[in-house]
């Protein structure tokens, strides 16, 4: 698409929003670089949809700052924003064709026909869908109604491209390879793109940064796999990935540092500061060593409660003596021999993983 | 402004014209606008024969059932469009004359007598103009009356009679002003107690009571019930419509003039008095002969011209000269006499009906043996359902009646008790009656 | 702006004037004092007692015939592979279509003591049923006239339901008519719902059909024969008419009420529409058999009506003697003015009624606006206003305004007529438009808006194009209804020129003669609304063959 468009960066300052007295949104604050790909990530209900609507100019009105290009857009319709979304549903016109659909856009633009008509037909066809611009949006399948949202945002070329769930209607196959597509895309055109979603896996493939988002705010902001190992909190640490989290006092004896749960369980630290904390150990931070067989010195003693077959991994649910439990990931491997539930098993940390986080 | 200005030239215009039209005697331009609750049959005739006499002048009929074109022109007065109120009923020109609705006019055509039958033709300050006679009667489907082999009735007092039950209909007097005037001819004929009494043995063998004064003859017509009371125009237009029924003037009847009058405030007031001047003419008054209008011509020259079996009440007496009419005692008791038909007949036609059908099969039960207590019973039910809850000086009583009235000129005028409240207490007593007559009768038959 | 001016049409249309009629039941008829004492007057007079109760009971036992004409045409049409479902749809609202007058007529005489059926059960068993006689006919032609009102809710309703939701109870063991009365029914009860209060407050209201057959015991007829009596001043039939208008609209949120919640077919939607199955042959004679026989009798008036057009003399008999094209020619030779205002006036009044139908919806289901529940509220009361007040209200409100490129006052301008009617018939129309809107998702117009089109925009590209199929239907029943709409017309034509149909037909049937020419008038008011109604069906249809499973893909989101 041939002219490339001018990349804009999004800037949200303390941004609040309520419906009735239910606050959605808490003072949310944003930083968006230019021509970014960026996910909204979270849980059902943690406002990251509320967010993604708010800076398309969709529900109420909201406390705050919205700046798209430095400019507040905060107090403009949706029609004068000049944000591309591509909805859930992709939300294709039933009573139009896809090409009516694509040039809806440019039309309320004013632009003249025959540029128009060229500008559709590139669309059409940088999604390769320009065979069906005749068609009716009922007469496709997912993936090309998929498509033919995007054909129809991006044809605007808006400053930014917002997308809600845009894989959550396809199938896993299917959700691959849009995934592909979209990123061949967004990198094409250099747009500065925010996608929703509750799925981790498309967050850390798609987004070069993402904020993690829970009852209304930030939880944190940042890359994917930094997000993954130095969690700001214990929301963070649990939402992305699986966590081992163990709420308890760091102490001090001496050099040695010990966190201890408050049910009593010990476990050695390399680093850290003494006080209140939460400790985070990922299961693949651990390996088990069969009773009998030799285990570290700081090892933990514990029953295997269940197990889990996962594929590339078996996911062992270990009862401690204290009465708490930990899921500890062992690498599977063809023919190898594993526990199986009421085994008495050893636990080694890999201590330097633990991460702390202070309260 | 504008208003104004448009106002002043309007003005200008129309007396030009009227300077300009005045010297060709005839030329009337422009429209009239007539309400009227006459069938097209009738209007339709009229309207014709009018504008082609006067070419210039567009007749508009609005046909509306008398007491909804009273709303309409009691609703309009205060910007009124309508010209003329044409219609049959006396009262219903009174009320409007009592609104100051209507306009005095003198007419110019001569040879019109002062009464027909014993009604005044005209009202004798000048609102309104009779133009055209009505007579009430009785109406018969002739294949009702074979198929269920009952004899021709050609007496109010046949109408009475047990094998009539469930045979007859009537419009309610509060529905229809000429049925009202037949209502009240009875009253003043038969007296107040009396005549009630024979209305209500008429009425207990009534199939049903209208709501409008065309759902008789519409009954008799279609065969709903065989026997109806009509006015006279009704029973001979559907006959001469083709419908096998037949009609029959009783010996007392009542003759009731038409009537026609000038609204107040008329846009076309000259074309008004044109039309007036037409309907008495000698051409409008011979219109009236036609077998689908059927009235009888106020004018006695135009019978010579009717065909024989046509009726001419100022040659024979027997039509509508019995009853001398009291015109003001019945304008008095008006309202009160249509709420005592609807409260004692109309509402309560179910109990009515009841009661009476009790008494007949007690006096069947009767016939040919002698049982005094069993006479005695039925005559306190007779009594029962005849009694009428207020006595003719009540209901002639100007204070009592005001209750009912539509308007109190001004709020000094008091009036005590509400309308609903007498009505609801006269309704229980009916009620009581109908059910205690019902009672006593059977008591009586099955002492028999 | 818009939500501004549609409460002012409101209140000065509907509110005011109404208001105005029914102040007098609250004054004191002795000193004009403000008052209660009315209202107890009508509570212990056993004769408003008892009206109350018979309208009570009519209203109620019409329903429930209704029902019964009602279900199983639906049902039929919705469910089973059935030829003629579309023809049965359109038939099926006909009888809303009956021609004041001619049609109470053409039930005397088919259905009276001495009508077609009772003469033939007479001459064969000796038998008379009583199906005229007072309350009874009443209900017979009340039920039969508004029947459709269910027909149509109930089939959209059954249209809703996922298919899904009945595969899972066969898949459960469910079938037959336990099916459908433990699943299929239930999920379909909003729409029945709807349609059955619709029944009971226009019977519960209606004037015109207790007077023709001259019942004077039910509230609605008190309260006329009160109002128009000549020269009475009893302020009970403006009491009379409060307590309409306050008992319907009661009846009207009772409804509402009782359905708060259990709206499921607008949440679950997927498969669209029940299963059709194909119907073994036995089933289909029996079903043809019950289809055939309610059709029969609810376009017995038509039937009716058709004969006593061209009858030449019907009386007492069990058909006319003789049949003749006399009649058409008599009403040919004056009713052009009638036929041409009638379609001016319906057609305009149906167009009001989708504008303002569809803006209110709008306002309601797409804007924030404060209290704009009660636009809604405000033009839904319409239904429960007598036709009666409505006129009179207009002649006590309008007659002293002047307009002035109008003639004359504006009570007597024909335009008034139109605005009475569109009034009268808002409520069918806003519900058809309510029903439309909410089968369009937001998000259609959201996307709509991101990308660029302002709300107006937007309302005309997106939201209105999709709204066609249920805007139209509110048309039709608007117009349908609106042409043979008496009670208020009559209180408001000033000139014979300025009449429409139904009003025509009246002044026909006030004459011997005219029966015949009303009933062939009557015939050709019932012909032009089934073919427009039939026309428009033909779209609504095709459209939505065309947008079938786009609108599947709108509803998997919703």
């Amino acid at each position: 698409m041939e002219k490339a468009i001018q990349a804009a960066g999004v800037t949200i300052e303390n941004l609040s929003l309520a419906f009735g007295t239910t606050e959605v949104l808490k003072g949310v604050n944003l930083e968006v670089e230019p021509g970014e790909f960026f996910a909204f990530l979270g849980p059902s209900g943690s406002g990251k949809s509320t967010l993604l609507r708010s800076i398309a100019g969709f529900g109420p009105t909201p406390k705050g700052r919205i700046l798209i290009a430095g400019e507040d857009v905060a107090g403009l319709p949706p029609w004068s924003r000049d944000v591309g979304m591509v909805f859930q549903s992709y939300a294709l016109w039933p009573h139009m064709s896809v090409a009516q659909n694509v040039a809806f856009g440019l039309e309320e633009r004013r632009v003249a026909r025959p540029e128009i008509n060229e500008r559709v037909a590139d669309a059409l066809a940088l999604v390769g869908l320009s065979d069906f611009a005749e068609r009716r949006p009922s007469q496709l399948s997912g993936g090309q109604q998929q498509r033919v949202a995007l054909a129809r945002t991006i044809v605007v070329r808006p400053k930014v491209l917002l997308l809600d769930e845009p894989l959550s209607n396809l199938d896993a196959n299917l959700r691959t390879q849009m995934r592909r597509e979209i990123l061949a895309l967004q990198r094409k055109l250099k747009l500065t793109t925010i996608f929703v979603t509750h799925d981790q896996e498309e967050a850390n493939t798609m987004s070069k940064r993402m904020a993690v988002l829970d009852e209304g705010i930030i939880q944190q902001v940042g890359a994917p796999m930094e997000l993954y190992d130095n969690p700001a909190n214990t929301f963070v640490a649990g939402f992305l990935g699986t966590a081992n989290i163990f709420e308890g006092k760091i102490e001090k004896k001496g050099k040695a540092l010990a966190f201890r749960s408050r049910k009593g369980t010990r476990i050695p630290l390399g680093g850290g500061k003494a006080g209140v904390a939460h400790i985070v150990i990922r299961p693949q931070d651990m390996t088990l060593t069969a009773p009998g067989k030799k285990k570290g010195a700081k090892a933990l003693d514990g029953v295997v409660t269940e197990m889990e077959f996962l594929g590339e991994t078996i996911r062992y649910e270990i009862a401690l003596s204290t009465g708490e439990s930990l899921l500890v990931d062992v690498s599977h491997h063809q023919n190898q021999k594993h526990f199986m539930a009421g085994d008495k098993v050893g636990v080694d940390i890999d201590t330097k993983r633990i991460v702390t986080i202070a309260k | 402004m504008i208003g104004h200005l448009r106002n002043v030239l309007g003005a200008l215009l129309v007396s030009a014209a009227a300077v300009f039209l005045a010297v060709p005697a005839l030329a009337q331009t422009g429209k009239l606008i007539v309400v009227t609750s006459y069938p097209p049959d009738t209007t339709t005739a009229f309207k014709a024969a009018f504008e082609k006499k006067y070419p210039g002048v567009k007749v508009e009929m609005l046909k509306k059932k008398t007491s909804a074109g009273i709303k309409y022109l009691q609703e309009t007065a205060g910007n009124n469009t309508s010209d003329m109120f044409w219609a049959s009923a006396p009262d219903a020109f009174e009320v409007l004359k009592g609104d100051d609705l209507l306009v005095k006019y003198k007419v110019k055509v001569k040879g019109i007598p002062k009464k027909v039958g014993s009604f005044p033709i005209n009202d004798p300050e000048g609102y309104y103009k009779g133009f055209a006679a009505s007579g009430y009667g009785i109406m018969w489907n002739t294949r009702y009356l074979k198929a269920k082999k009952l004899p021709v009735p050609k007496e109010w007092a046949d109408l009475k009679k047990p094998v009539y039950f469930g045979h007859v209909g009537m419009s309610a007097p509060s529905r229809s002003g000429t049925t009202h005037l037949t209502v009240e001819t009875v009253l003043q004929g038969e007296g107040w107690q009396k005549g009630w009494a024979e209305w209500k043995a008429i009425a207990g063998n009534f199939k049903t009571v209208t709501e409008r004064s065309f759902g008789v003859p519409d009954g008799v017509n279609s065969g709903q019930f065989g026997v109806g009371i009509v006015i006279d125009f009704f029973g001979l237009s559907s006959k001469a419509s083709g419908f096998p029924v037949d009609f029959v003037y009783p010996t007392v009847t009542t003759l009731v003039p038409a009537n026609i009058a000038i609204v107040k405030n008329a846009p076309n007031a000259k074309n008004a008095a044109a039309f007036i001047e037409f309907l008495l003419s000698k051409e409008g008054q011979e219109l009236l002969l036609n077998p689908k209008i059927r009235r009888l011509p106020v004018n006695p020259a135009t019978y010579a011209k009717a065909p024989s079996d046509f009726p001419n009440p100022f040659k024979d007496s027997s039509i509508g000269s019995k009853v001398k009419f009291d015109l003001k005692l019945s304008k008095n008791r008006y309202n009160v006499v249509n709420s005592l038909f609807d409260v004692m007949i109309t509402y309560r036609i179910d109990e009515l009906r009841a009661a009476t059908k009790a008494i007949q099969d007690a006096e069947a039960a009767m016939a040919g043996k002698s049982n005094a207590a069993a006479a005695k019973l039925i005559a306190e039910a007779r009594a029962a359902v005849d009694a009428t809850p207020i006595t003719a000086v009540q209901a002639g009583e100007g204070g009592f009646n005001k209750i009912f009235k539509k308007k109190r000129k001004k709020a000094s005028v008091k009036v005590t008790g509400r309308q609903a409240d007498i009505e609801g207490q006269w309704d229980d007593m009916v009620k009581a009656n109908y059910a205690k007559a019902k009672e006593l009768a059977e008591k009586a038959k099955s002492m028999l | 702006m818009a939500g501004i001016a549609i409460a002012i049409f409101l209140l000065a249309f509907l509110i005011f004037p109404v208001l105005k009629v029914i102040y007098v039941a609250f004054q004191d008829p002795d000193t004009g004092a403000l008052t209660l004492v009315n209202f107890s007057d009508f509570f212990s007079a056993s004769l408003f007692r008892e009206s109350f109760y018979n309208s009570f009971y009519v209203a109620s036992v019409s329903v429930v015939f209704a029902t019964l004409f009602a279900v199983p045409l639906a049902y039929f049409t919705t469910r089973f592979n059935f030829s003629g479902s579309v023809l049965i749809q359109t038939l099926g609202i006909v009888p809303l279509i009956m021609p004041p007058f001619v049609g109470a007529v053409a039930m005397k005489l088919l259905f009276g003591t001495n009508g077609s059926i009772n003469l033939l059960l007479d001459e064969w068993f000796g038998i008379n049923i009583p199906f005229m006689e007072g309350l009874n006919g009443v209900i017979l032609v009340e039920s039969i006239h508004y029947f459709p009102f269910i027909l149509i809710n109930l089939s959209a309703a059954l249209n809703n339901i996922d298919r899904a939701m009945e595969e899972s109870a066969q898949n459960l063991g469910s079938r037959g008519m336990r099916l459908f009365r433990r699943i299929v029914f239930p999920l379909a009860m909003p729409g029945y719902v709807a349609g059955a209060a619709l029944v009971f407050i226009k019977v519960f209201d209606d004037l015109g059909t207790p007077l023709l057959l001259d019942v004077n015991k039910m509230l609605a007829p008190q309260a006329y024969l009160r109002i128009s009596s000549i020269g009475i001043s009893d302020p009970m039939g403006y009491v009379i008419s409060v307590i309409l208008i306050a008992f319907s609209l009661f009846a009207l949120w009772t409804s509402m009420l009782a359905m708060r919640g259990k709206d499921y077919s607008t949440l679950q939607k997927g498969g669209g529409g029940l299963a059709k199955r194909d119907l073994r042959s036995w089933e289909k004679v029996g079903c043809y058999a019950v289809v055939i026989f309610i059709l029969l009798l609810v376009l017995s008036p038509h039937v009716g009506l058709l004969l006593l057009s061209f009858g030449t003399i019907w009386s007492y008999s069990v058909l006319p003697d003789a049949y003749t094209l006399a009649h058409y020619t008599q009403m040919l030779a004056s009713s052009g003015q009638f036929i041409t205002n009638t379609l001016l006036y319906a057609g305009l009044a149906a167009l009001f009624d989708v504008v303002i139908g569809t803006a209110i919806a709008y306002i309601v289901w797409r804007t924030k606006l404060p209290s704009r529940q009660w636009l809604d509220y405000m033009a839904t009361a319409a239904l429960a206003v007598p036709g009666v007040v409505i006129g009179i209200g207009y002649l006590r409100t309008f007659n002293d305004v002047n307009l002035p490129f109008v003639d004359g006052p504006v009570a007597s301008w024909w335009f008034v007529i139109v605005i009475a009617l569109a009034i009268r018939r808002l409520p069918y129309a806003l519900r058809a438009c309510v029903a439309a809107i909410q089968q369009v998702s937001v998000m259609l117009e959201e996307a709509a808006e991101n990308l660029g089109a302002t709300k107006r925009r937007t309302v005309w590209r997106i939201t209105v194009p999709l709204m066609t199929g249920g805007i139209l239907a509110g048309f039709i029943t608007s117009f349908a209804t609106a042409s043979v709409e008496l009670s208020a017309t009559i209180m408001l034509v000033a000139r014979e020129s300025d009449a429409p149909l139904a009003f025509g037909i009246y002044e026909f049937m006030q004459s011997a003669s005219g029966r015949g020419a009303g009933a062939a008038l009557g015939v050709i008011a019932v012909v032009i609304v089934t073919l427009a109604t039939y026309v428009s069906h033909r779209i609504i249809e095709r459209g939505k063959q065309q947008q079938q499973s786009s609108g599947n893909v709108v509803r998997e989101e919703a």
